[in-house]
């Protein structure tokens, strides 16, 4: 996979999301921008109904905004196909859920293969990807384990081996230690800023904890479906929110950190 | 291919339910593949049939009429005609009434004539032609009974008052099993005059001729039914294919029952399926999701599903109809009069994997397309 990418690798422009219940209009997100710089380790914070999950969903190709504009990787996702979406996140976005959502009929090594039955290596090929994915999430010995076998700390990181296997170039995580205790979440935090400061890798992630949002470089706040506050916990700036079209809610507070 | 396994393990994870659903489909192919087993077993008589070029003369009425033997001669007479021979049905019980098989009268001289594809020694035959109490039985026959050349085949009349008392002679080889054992109808006239017995006396059901060529049969059935035009005794001549085609047809409104009912059965369970299906999917609506969030296109999500439900009705099937085959081969051996042969038609089971495929596939379908349709974010079920 290419990482050479130019620019920010994420670029969300005056994006707008509604969503339809019982024809009822209900507004998520209202003309959110946001840039991430590569290599960036990002968390977006913000109360439940926020739209944090909702913009996470939208870079990460799983949704499409009603208005506005995501560019991934120079990629404008709106104007891919349903079929091509689905090929675009298979190769550049890696996953990692709440609650884990390994395929409990598949053992670990085979969770984590995966991904990799959509591209055309090889079986030796995916083994040598499956083993090298488990050995970076500490995790070689337990490869025949089912997830049932495995502990919610172990589990999670078989999923973070899983998003990990095909060297995606974005990797997106929705509340990664929500539903762990505090020793697991921690290593799970460890893992993840290890991802980003030994391999380089741009992390996009959900949460509404502080603890868990302050191991990130670039910190936002959603409120309401809109970026309302800034700060970044790390040395330095990865995040641009474009104010002059935000909404006038929620004014323009991050723009370059204090060496 | 490289997914298979994942359908494999899929289907063994609910083991109660998809075994529920295999022998739900295994069952109903089991039952079906026996039937139409049966079924086509007589088609594939009748279909044999048009090998040999025989016709048959019978009465115009059918089975209630009768071909008086003078009838014989007038038909051997007949260009074109090999060799004739009368067939009359007897129609007796045997021993403790348990074995049931065909009985029929017939002209010794002829009838080896006339089904030239049965074997037997010429010692024999000539025994059979000059014992006139002698009977032939085919060797499949003679091995259910029990009985050797030389044992006495007792004989207790009911269509006809008169009870015969044959000795066993010969005993033949036919292509397929006959199950028929085969006597002097002279013997049994002739036994019936002594008992004072009249009812059918010098007369046949029907006469079996070969023929020279398969050319010639139209006209010669044309002649003969001509011949016997404004006798008492109108006739019906027909190809030996035509008749026996005459039973299949008699089995036509059973055949169609059941189609009837195989066809309602199969529906049922395929929607019975298709509901296991759905509880699978519904169950399994966030692994969905996340398969199509890590890129699995709709397509290849469809083909899992589908590939499950068709891999469940396959095992069905598989299992259905091998043991629809065994229930085939254990009537034959119990009633070979009923279903003569053991073996069952290829195209039977074909049909059989064939009919529990669609079952896979027409109870997978809905889900799969559901499954294929799947909001990736409402499959994850976190919204906003």
């Amino acid at each position: 996979m290419d990482h050479s990418h130019k620019g920010p690798i994420v670029a969300v422009r005056d994006v707008y999301k509604e969503f339809y219940r019982d024809q009822i209009t209900v507004p998520v997100l209202m003309g959110t921008n946001l840039l991430v710089q590569p290599g960036d380790y990002l968390a977006l914070m913000g109360p439940s109904g926020s739209g944090k999950t909702t913009l996470l969903n939208l870079i990460a190709g799983l949704d499409r905004p009603t208005r506005g504009e995501v560019h991934v990787a120079g990629e404008d996702l709106g104007k891919l196909s349903e079929s091509a979406l689905a090929r675009w996140r298979a190769e550049n976005i890696g996953f990692v859920f709440q609650l884990y959502n390994l395929i409990p009929v598949l053992t670990a090594y085979e969770n984590v293969e995966l991904p990799l039955l959509l591209t055309s290596l090889s079986r030796r090929q995916r083994a040598e990807h499956v083993r090298t994915a488990l050995e970076i999430v500490g995790l070689a010995d337990r490869m025949d384990h089912y997830p049932r076998q495995l502990s919610g700390g172990q589990e999670q990181r078989v999923a973070i081996a899983r998003a990990i296997v095909n060297d995606p170039l974005l990797l997106v995580a929705d509340e990664p230690t929500g539903d762990l205790d505090a020793k697991s979440a921690r290593e799970i935090l460890d893992l993840l800023g290890r991802l980003n400061a030994e391999f380089h890798k741009t992390i996009v992630m959900v949460t509404h904890d502080p603890h868990t949002a302050e191991r990130a470089k670039t910190l936002v706040h959603l409120e309401k479906g809109v970026l309302v506050d800034g700060v970044l916990p790390g040395s330095a700036p990865r995040l641009q929110v474009d104010g002059a079209v935000m909404s006038p809610a929620a004014p323009p507070v991050l723009a370059e950190a204090p060496s | 291919m490289k997914l298979f396994l994942y359908i494999f393990r899929n289907v063994r994870r609910h083991k109660l339910r998809s075994l529920l659903t295999v022998m739900a489909i295994g069952i109903c192919l089991m039952l079906t593949t026996f039937l139409y087993g049966f079924l086509a077993a007589r088609e594939v008589w009748s279909r044999e049939s048009e090998k040999y070029n025989r016709i048959v003369v019978m009465h115009r009425q059918g089975f209630s009429g009768m071909v008086p033997l003078h009838m014989l001669d007038k038909v051997r007479q007949q260009e074109g005609v090999i060799a004739a021979s009368p067939f009359a049905w007897f129609g007796g019980n045997y021993g403790d009434r348990t074995q049931f098989f065909a009985q029929f009268g017939t002209d010794p001289e002829q009838l080896f004539e006339v089904w030239n594809e049965f074997k037997i020694p010429p010692d024999q035959l000539e025994a059979f032609k000059k014992n006139r109490q002698g009977c032939v039985v085919d060797r499949e026959l003679a091995r259910r009974l029990g009985v050797q050349i030389g044992d006495r085949i007792p004989l207790e009349g009911t269509f006809y008052d008169v009870n015969l008392d044959l000795e066993l002679v010969g005993i033949y080889d036919p292509p397929e099993l006959t199950a028929s054992l085969y006597f002097h109808l002279k013997y049994r006239d002739e036994e019936m005059r002594k008992q004072g017995a009249t009812r059918g006396v010098d007369n046949c059901g029907m006469i079996f001729c070969r023929t020279a060529s398969a050319d010639i049969i139209p006209d010669l059935c044309r002649k003969i039914d001509e011949q016997f035009a404004s006798s008492p005794n109108p006739t019906k001549t027909q190809t030996e294919k035509a008749f026996s085609q005459m039973f299949v047809n008699m089995a036509g409104n059973v055949q169609s029952f059941i189609l009837f009912i195989a066809v309602f059965v199969t529906i049922s369970l395929t929607l019975v399926a298709a509901n296991g299906m759905a509880m699978s999917m519904r169950e399994r609506t966030t692994e969905i999701a996340v398969l199509k969030a890590i890129g699995f296109p709709n397509g290849q999500v469809l083909a899992l599903m589908l590939g499950e439900a068709v891999l469940i009705a396959a095992i069905g099937g598989l299992l259905g109809v091998a043991a629809g085959r065994g229930l085939y081969a254990l009537a034959h051996a119990a009633v070979p009069t009923i279903i003569p042969t053991g073996a069952m038609p290829w195209s039977v089971m074909a049909w059989g994997m064939a009919v529990a495929g669609g079952i896979g596939l027409a109870s997978g379908i809905v889900p799969a397309v559901l499954a294929a349709r799947l909001s990736v974010v409402d499959g994850l079920r976190r919204i906003v």
